[in-house]
């Protein structure tokens, strides 16, 4: 077995309401799948209910073990930590890892902060799992079993990492919160900043960026892409702001020759009857013209791969 | 100030000393602008092949981990990001002035680096807790990092008054900037005064070098860092944290603290974050070499 359960898909920030029912409100969580394994990706309030899930449905055959995977510490990506049971029940055995920059404090610190009096009723002192932390960078990971995981840098404010979960033959990769690398310095040659050394050192730079992020997920059977925006959102001010729009996303993935793609991260703002209406949207566009399906996530949705 | 012949020779030695090409004081500049533009932030570290080649080598090294070799200043810039690649360049720069052993006869070297360190970690400290604008935290760091950087000249080139001047002040229980100017007619503060002319820094660092065992005669606008300093050099030495050649500091009076704005109590809380930040710096510096 290898599958992806969505327990969270919303950006930013949850946003529970009758406009957020069909494609859910709660931030991102992936509950991933490698016949007995189980890796979760990101600990947004999505977290919540895969954590109620597995208590009331898995204890039962023993303690819950489990390796967690942080895209980045982003509030949105960290909120349900406190919320999830298992943390609480005494044989659990987590092994939390993510990136941290240089400058912030260890991802037990940051993490861990969430559950100090001042947030929380509970001190991470007095939590009855068994947790590990490691920090992550850009590296391959033989997490046994047949499972490898191999991350990849993203371009987003802080460090960010997208994960590639390869078992059994195939491949799911993520690729949130990210935005596509562009050229920061001046290419206008009537600018007076222009150097045309620099601007051509920067479109291959951004170039070959984003070439490397395509190799990251080439031939995915599954890609989950960052979309808070659409294209006109994302020229109209969201530049830098670390999210991909809709078209970028479907067509790297297309160049990438993914197999499936889910679009992910929606936008807090964004409700049902506009993405449903943004999902038809764009698979009529690409209907006959690809092989790629491309479905916006939906929170529940559950994913096969083998 | 002192005698001719100690202010001549550290005047010469200060000529000797790396200057400031483009560091420090310009990648300060550029760097405490909240709105550090791409270009801005390329020309200042480009102008200084040192400086370039350190930032280059801290991306590329184990720290961050990545696959691809960054060879270009400006795809580090798009990949890791304005702030991130700022960051860097300014600890460097300021890091950077201290990593030359042989200015160290008198001193032990590792200990005063830890001290300046722990000084410009507590300054930091204490600008976060006045609530300081984020853009002036790292001129707080600075500050404290080269407060004490007039005992670099005095160690090198007056080491054996040097030597004298630490005795002086064991024996008599004294301020060691007070043996200073027993022995030699200059102090380290006015030593880093001169430092500080010749490398162009003026403003907030500077007062900070100049005034932090003279706060009587300062009528300048930056009393804040000023006070930071003092209060943090005052807490690396009760904690001894590094060594900076001084045992018997002065003490600070009580209203000393009212006039930071910070309560003397708070320094018994921020132990373990001092050490972190601390270690934090060490590997950064490890890696930086």
């Amino acid at each position: 077995m290898f599958s992806v359960r969505i327990w969270g898909d919303r950006g930013s920030m949850p946003v529970p309401g009758p406009d957020t029912v069909v494609f859910g409100g709660n931030t991102s969580c992936l509950e991933i799948r490698c016949g007995s394994r189980i890796i979760i990706i990101d600990a947004g309030s999505g977290i919540r209910g895969l954590g109620d899930w597995l208590v009331r449905n898995e204890l039962k055959n023993g303690p819950i073990s489990a390796d967690i995977f942080i895209t980045h510490t982003h509030w949105d990506h960290i909120m349900g930590f406190p919320m999830f049971t298992p943390i609480y029940v005494p044989g659990t055995k987590l092994c939390i890892r993510g990136p941290v920059n240089f400058e912030d404090e260890t991802l037990e610190q940051i993490i861990g902060a969430q559950l100090s009096y001042r947030y929380w009723p509970v001190r991470q002192d007095e939590l009855a799992a068994k947790i590990r932390y490691e920090s992550l960078k850009e590296t391959e990971l033989d997490l046994g079993d047949g499972v490898i995981m191999r991350t990849k840098y993203l371009n987003h404010p802080v460090l960010c990492l997208g994960y590639r979960v390869e078992y059994e033959g195939k491949a799911f990769v993520t690729a949130y919160d990210h935005e596509p690398f562009i050229n920061l310095f001046p290419t206008d040659p009537a600018d007076p900043d222009y150097d045309a050394a620099v601007a051509e050192e920067g479109d291959k730079a951004a170039h070959e960026e984003n070439a490397r992020i395509e190799a990251f997920y080439k031939d995915a059977d599954l890609l989950i892409h960052d979309t808070q925006y659409t294209a006109k959102e994302y020229k109209a001010g969201k530049q830098g702001w670390g999210h991909s729009s809709y078209e970028y996303a479907i067509n790297a993935a297309n160049r990438a020759g993914v197999k499936r793609l889910l679009l992910f991260h929606h936008d807090p703002n964004r409700t049902d009857t506009e993405l449903q209406e943004l999902e038809l949207f764009y698979q009529g566009k690409l209907r006959g013209k690809t092989a790629m399906s491309v479905d916006v996530s939906r929170e529940g949705m559950l994913l096969n791969l083998a | 100030m002192g005698s001719s012949e100690s202010i001549r020779k550290v005047k010469d030695y200060i000529g000797t000393m790396p200057s400031l090409p483009t560091t420090v004081s310009k990648v300060l500049e550029v760097c405490n602008s909240p709105k550090t533009s791409p270009v801005d932030l390329d020309r200042v570290i480009s102008l200084d092949p040192v400086l370039m080649g350190k930032v280059l080598k801290l991306i590329n090294s184990a720290y961050y981990g990545l696959q691809n070799q960054v060879t270009s200043l400006v795809r580090a810039i798009i990949m890791l990001g304005v702030n991130t690649v700022k960051n860097l360049a300014l600890s460097t720069a300021v890091l950077d002035r201290f990593a030359d052993k042989a200015g160290f006869r008198a001193l032990n070297m590792e200990g005063f680096w830890r001290h300046s360190l722990c000084v410009g970690v507590v300054a930091k400290l204490i600008a976060k807790k006045k609530g300081v604008e984020a853009q002036r935290l790292d001129e707080f760091f600075a500050a404290g990092l080269l407060h004490d950087i007039g005992k670099i000249p005095m160690n090198n080139v007056l080491s054996d008054e040097y030597v004298r001047s630490m005795g002086l002040a064991d024996r008599e229980r004294i301020p060691l900037y007070l043996a200073e100017r027993r022995s030699m007619d200059l102090d380290h503060a006015e030593a880093g005064a001169m430092i500080a002319d010749a490398w162009h820094l003026d403003g907030p660092i500077a007062d900070a070098i100049r005034f932090h065992h003279a706060l009587h005669l300062y009528e300048g606008k930056n009393e804040d860092i000023v006070l930071a300093v003092i209060v943090a050099d005052y807490y690396a030495n009760r904690e001894s944290i590094g060594f900076s050649g001084c045992l018997y500091p002065e003490k600070l009076p009580p209203e000393l603290f009212e006039r930071l704005g910070v309560p003397k109590v708070w320094l018994e809380d921020i132990d373990a974050a001092v050490t972190a930040e601390i270690e934090k710096a060490s590997v950064f510096l490890k890696i930086r070499n």
